[in-house]
């Protein structure tokens, strides 16, 4: 056997929150690996972030940082310290790749700047992931996913026409930059085995979103129209007609369409698998009928859709080759039948937290898959590891690091 | 506009990739790639409507004589490719693919499971090409368990996978937001699974088959709340713009039509500054927004007397003067306020790129990347191609195909330049969806804004 896909990769996962470290995982998960770098005391401030492990706030409890930092080893270094910067060298020294995500400069002022790494390893990748980037004129303002959101443009033209616009309620900016970042500094390394070279990779989280919103600039470019929160539609709704918005269901919220490969299914064929076939209606014969008839269609089917279970809407109609879609909760994730099948949870031992099943494998490479190695690492947990044993500091320095506040 | 470095060799210069893929997320992976210097060849097929050119922005409102070179969307996802037309129901079109797939380093395809295995263009009749090719077949739910023959369409798996369960007003019900959410974040992903079986082919020789699965990947962004479940037996519930813990964070009205501005006050230190931009009324030293708990528990209040407030400015200048306090505000920019911003103008998000003459599209510009490497340029390589636009360069001069042979190949269909069976093309009426709605403005101007003019 020839290993896994990246273990030919040392990673150093300077970074905090999710972003990086959702970077530094994915990278962990398919085989490099990756050394996370935290600051002794609080740690990544994604420890001190929710939800925990039963509900006790607890910096080895934190499900968030748990989820994103399985397969990691993990040391404390202060890099306020002239030793802990040293050390950091000593480490980056045979890297690959460095993930950071402090504000742009704060590398420089600590005097580890790209050019600094650089002249130190040549080969190395430096991954910088900040709200703006690391240069502009806002590149100093502050970000959060509701930031990135609002200037991203998708969240001006989501929400209720006459409500304030919308963004997405669990915070989807920090795992598109992951992504983004993962795949690009994947791409550098890629690079290198022609040129040698490593470099600087400078990624905006507001650019990251705004990625998403793809097409609109381009209408904008394209015509010189600007795209607003769609207009006189409830709850969810798309393209007008409620029905194929989000609707109440009998034990949750379903997305139901008359949608059947193309065309779109008669509605006395959607009709039939809804359990009533007597209610043919001319009205809504074709979806010119059905635009004139909103209302009506919503009147008449609605009620109908409230009685259907939502797993039982899903499967009945997708296994038909209808277009469905449910709102799962988490609890319907971690049952999921599909997932299931696919091995997608992995069982991981944590010694504060326990025994948990995780959710794991993205895709699966046939010839080199996914694995789940360790639980997310205790805070330094692994300092004598990786400090004694790779390094070769002696024992007594490590001592001493400890009582001088750089470890 | 920029002068950009044209002709510099990017990161993934080298590879040649086969996009057999339609729709949204395939497309974006793969123009990425291309922007990053590899060779993508799209092969698509006259027989088939370009559906991703449906929705109707065509260029300067004017579909033309073909329409489906003029759409935006199209030309946004199929950027920087090379485009050849082949035929896969007939055996010359399959013959040429093979061929293709010889010279080539990765085959993406988003078809149903089992279809190419019907054309003969399975994973294991490939590889029988290529020995070490690296395949990607990107669906819905993947190739195995019980809801592999489901459809994946984008704009479902918000609610599939999740996502939902957090999105919304909390008075009202769950909503989506954006288009088809998922779809670019898996583009995303299959970039960075092939660029990982690249890897590991380049230690051990060998290829492989990935089994993508949209749902799976939408899934593994609500880790958190999955173990959320699963140790506190809690599940999600409508945020609408607000934190879990911190307040006030939300979206307020500005001066003017439908202008906003997000405030995300994360603590004390930034709470002093919003207030002292506030002027420090009365109100902001009462008890109940003493501490954060406090704002927080009374974020209902709060969120009125901020938006007062907020409703007599501007909402850029506003984000300027709360930034610069210290306090992460962000106007909400629509898409012309995006692509005029003086930041994402002086990073160069949007690229402008020279359609050919013969196109009659000018120039137009187009989301870039969201990173920028210091050594390797990525950029937009050439435009999307036309119908067939390369099939002589991929027939003559890769596939060794003569000019006549190739002129065979039209004759009977393999190949062609013109759809066979297009749907009814209209401009659609801006004045209509002005007077509704669903547009916030039309500027005839817009060439000169957005300087492609």
């Amino acid at each position: 056997m020839f290993g896994a896909a990246l273990d030919q990769f040392k990673v150093v996962d300077l970074s905090g929150h999710i972003a990086g470290p959702l970077c530094a995982k994915l990278f962990a998960d398919y085989g490099a690996e990756v050394i996370k770098v935290e600051p002794p005391g609080a740690g990544d401030p994604s420890r001190s972030i929710g939800p925990f492990f039963k509900d006790d706030p607890h910096p080895e409890k934190s499900l968030l940082f748990f989820y994103l930092n399985c397969n990691k080893q993990g040391v404390t270094l202060n890099l306020d310290t002239v030793l802990g910067r040293d050390t950091l060298l000593a480490i980056v020294k045979d890297a690959d790749v460095l993930i950071e995500s402090f504000p742009p400069g704060h590398m420089d002022r600590l005097g580890l700047g790209y050019s600094t790494l650089e002249r130190l390893n040549p080969g190395l990748v430096v991954t910088s992931i900040t709200p703006f980037g690391q240069n502009g004129p806002y590149r100093d303002y502050l970000g959060n996913d509701l930031i990135y959101y609002a200037m991203s443009g998708m969240m001006y033209a989501s929400g209720a026409y006459h409500r304030e616009p919308l963004k997405h309620g669990h915070p989807q900016s920090y795992y598109m930059g992951g992504m983004i970042a993962a795949y690009a500094t994947s791409a550098a390394l890629f690079s290198r085995a022609l040129t040698g070279q490593g470099q600087h990779i400078d990624l905006s989280l507001q650019e990251s979103v705004a990625a998403h919103h793809y097409d609109s600039a381009t209408r904008y470019s394209y015509t010189g129209t600007i795209e607003r929160r769609a207009p006189k539609v409830e709850s969810g709704s798309f393209k007008g007609v409620r029905f194929e918005g989000i609707v109440p269901g009998k034990d949750g919220f379903i997305s139901p369409t008359m949608q059947r490969g193309r065309p779109t299914a008669p509605f006395s064929e959607y009709v039939t698998f809804l359990g009533h076939p007597e209610l043919d209606d001319e009205r809504f014969a074709d979806r010119q009928l059905i635009a004139e008839h909103r209302q009506e269609l919503d009147d008449v089917l609605l009620p109908l859709i409230r009685e259907w279970k939502k797993a039982d809407y899903f499967n009945t109609f997708m296994s038909s080759g209808f277009v469905a879609g449910v709102v799962q909760t988490s609890e319907d994730l971690a049952n999921c039948p599909q997932l299931e099948e696919r091995g997608y949870f992995t069982e991981v031992e944590h010694p504060v937290i326990g025994r948990v099943k995780v959710p794991g494998e993205i895709f699966r490479l046939p010839e080199c898959p996914w694995s789940l190695r360790s639980p997310a690492p205790l805070l330094g947990q692994h300092n004598e590891d990786v400090y004694c044993g790779k390094l070769g500091y002696a024992k007594e320095r490590l001592v001493a690091l400890r009582q001088l506040g750089v470890i | 506009m920029d002068a950009r470095p044209t002709g510099k060799r990017g990161p993934l210069a080298g590879l040649r990739i086969i996009d057999s893929t339609t729709m949204v997320a395939m497309p974006t992976g793969l123009h990425i790639m291309a922007d990053m210097g590899a060779e993508v060849i799209k092969v698509e097929t006259h027989t088939l409507f370009r559906t991703e050119a449906a929705r109707l922005m065509y260029a300067d409102n004017d579909p033309g004589d073909q329409p489906w070179n003029r759409d935006g969307s199209f030309n946004t996802l199929q950027r920087g490719k090379l485009g050849v037309t082949l035929n896969l129901k007939l055996p010359e079109g399959v013959q040429a693919f093979k061929e293709l797939t010889r010279i080539s380093d990765v085959v993406v395809e988003n078809n149903r499971a089992g279809t190419m295995d019907r054309l003969g263009l399975s994973y294991e009749a490939l590889r029988r090409e290529k020995p070490d090719l690296i395949y990607v077949s990107n669906t819905g739910f993947g190739h195995t368990g019980p809801w592999r023959t489901y459809a994946g369409i984008g704009r479902m798996f918000e609610l599939t996978c999740g996502l939902s369960q957090f999105t919304g007003y909390p008075d009202e019900g769950p909503r989506r937001v954006g288009k088809a959410f998922f779809d670019l974040h898996v583009g995303w992903t299959a970039v960075f699974a092939i660029l990982a079986a690249l890897h590991y082919r380049q230690k051990t020789g060998k290829g492989q088959w990935i089994d993508l699965a949209m749902y799976q990947i939408g899934v593994s962004t609500m880790g958190d709340a999955i173990l959320d479940y699963e140790v506190n037996g809690r599940n999600g519930r409508l945020m609408g713009n607000r934190h879990p813990s911190h307040a006030p964070h939300g979206v307020y009205p500005c001066r003017g039509d439908d202008k906003w501005i997000a405030i995300a006050v994360e603590n004390d230190g930034q709470w002093d500054a919003l207030c002292r931009i506030m002027g420090e009324p009365a109100w902001t030293r009462e008890e109940r927004f003493a501490d954060p708990l406090s704002r927080w528990r009374g974020q209902d209040e709060l969120d009125g007397l901020i938006g007062q407030w907020t409703a007599g400015h501007d909402h850029l200048e506003l984000m300027a003067r709360l930034q610069q306090a210290g306090v992460p505000a962000a106007a909400v920019m629509n898409s012309k306020e995006i692509v005029t911003d003086p930041h994402v103008k002086a990073r160069k998000f949007y690229e402008r790129v020279s359609h050919p003459s013969s196109a009659g599209i000018g120039d137009k510009t187009y989301f870039g990347r969201p990173w920028k490497m210091s050594k390797t340029p990525s950029f937009i390589r050439r435009p999307a191609p036309s119908l067939g636009e390369h099939n002589e360069l991929v027939m003559e001069d890769l596939l060794g195909r003569s000019a006549e042979e190739v002129q065979g190949l039209y004759r009977a269909g393999v190949l062609g330049k013109t759809p066979t069976d297009p749907p009814d093309f209209k401009p659609p009426s801006y004045q209509k969806q002005l007077e509704d709605g669903s547009l916030a403005g039309y500027d005839p101007d817009y060439a000169e804004i957005v300087g492609t003019e």
